[in-house]
């Protein structure tokens, strides 16, 4: 069965177009805060290149966002997350936001010992249409672990 | 303001903060601030030294802490290089630039205590200039731990 005409299609394709870049991290950011992984990943394309640049992940794909945003959903059961700032330009959107919450689970590597995270981090999205189709993330491990009472960079899981 | 003229905008945004990397590949820290506003933010957010008493950050003005930082970066890292990937603007004269920097250790750095180490180390910006042309806010995020493993200082101080 012929579930779209051609017009379908296009008219699909125009209500993309009324999506601004930055709705669209907007809308991916949204969910993370809620530690909703599922509608986060929702708005990123399957194609997505993704670097976490202080987890050492370069061009990692779907599979590996999908693993941290469930792991840091995961560990930080009251996560909050609050956009500061979001910038768009052209479609790169650049979203300057404050991670927080209490440790729960071992988290990259470091053991669980109740600690509150507060850490400040710069994402840059790269959009194609509604989708996002890269996400670069930056942020100080030394700052997180720091507030993690990880002591040491070769000894994460020691106390 | 037609479109041209935002276009425009955009244009000068991005041709001033390449103009301050070229500065900075030039270690012309004067140069650099020339292109700042005299009142400019700035603001390195991974920069954070813990004493005893106080935790001190990179948070202030780009003609006093920024000026300070990158004396002292280059100082300790003689020879310091920026490698600009991306740089991307819009019409209200923000400028988003990624890019690596790095260099060889040849002073103390922070806690680093000089080893001969290298590093080289993805870094993204955040420029806002002004109306006038000048740059107005600098805030930059890299990944501290990174820098450090590669100079190799592990404690987490």
């Amino acid at each position: 069965m012929k579930l779209f005409t051609r017009k379908d299609q296009a008219e699909d394709r125009a209500g993309a177009a009324e999506v601004t870049p930055a709705e669209t991290v907007s809308a991916f950011l949204t969910a993370f805060g809620r530690r909703d992984v599922e509608a986060a990943l929702s708005v990123v394309d399957d194609s997505v290149r993704v670097d976490i640049h202080p987890t050492g992940l370069r061009e990692g794909g779907s599979a590996e966002l999908r693993a941290f945003l469930t792991e840091t959903a995961t560990a930080f059961p009251d996560l909050l997350v609050t956009v500061k700032n979001l910038i768009e330009t052209g479609s790169v959107v650049t979203a300057e936001l404050k991670v927080e919450g209490t440790q729960a689970a071992v988290y990259l590597g470091a053991i669980n010992q109740e600690k509150h995270l507060d850490v400040d981090q710069a994402w840059r999205f790269t959009v194609s249409g509604d989708r996002v189709t890269a996400v670069d993330a930056y942020w100080c491990q030394n700052q997180l672990y720091r507030r993690l009472a990880v002591k040491r960079l070769d000894q994460i899981s020691l106390v | 303001m037609t479109t041209t003229e935002l276009q425009s905008r955009s244009r000068e945004a991005a041709d001033q903060v390449t103009a301050f990397f070229d500065a900075y590949r030039r270690h012309d820290v004067d140069a650099m601030t020339d292109l700042c506003a005299d009142n400019a933010d700035f603001s390195y957010v991974p920069f954070e030294v813990w004493g005893k008493q106080r935790v001190l950050r990179g948070d202030g003005k780009v003609k006093t802490v920024g000026k300070t930082i990158w004396v002292g970066l280059i100082a300790s890292f003689p020879d310091l290089f920026t490698d600009v990937h991306t740089v991307d603007a819009n019409d209200a004269g923000d400028v988003v630039v990624t890019c690596d920097i790095g260099g060889g250790q040849q002073l103390a750095w922070g806690p680093a205590e000089p080893r001969g180490g290298k590093f080289s180390e993805p870094h993204l910006f955040i420029f806002h200039v002004d109306g006038d042309g000048l740059i107005d806010r600098i805030s930059a995020y890299w990944d501290g731990a990174g820098i450090n493993r590669q100079l190799g200082h592990l404690e987490v101080d």
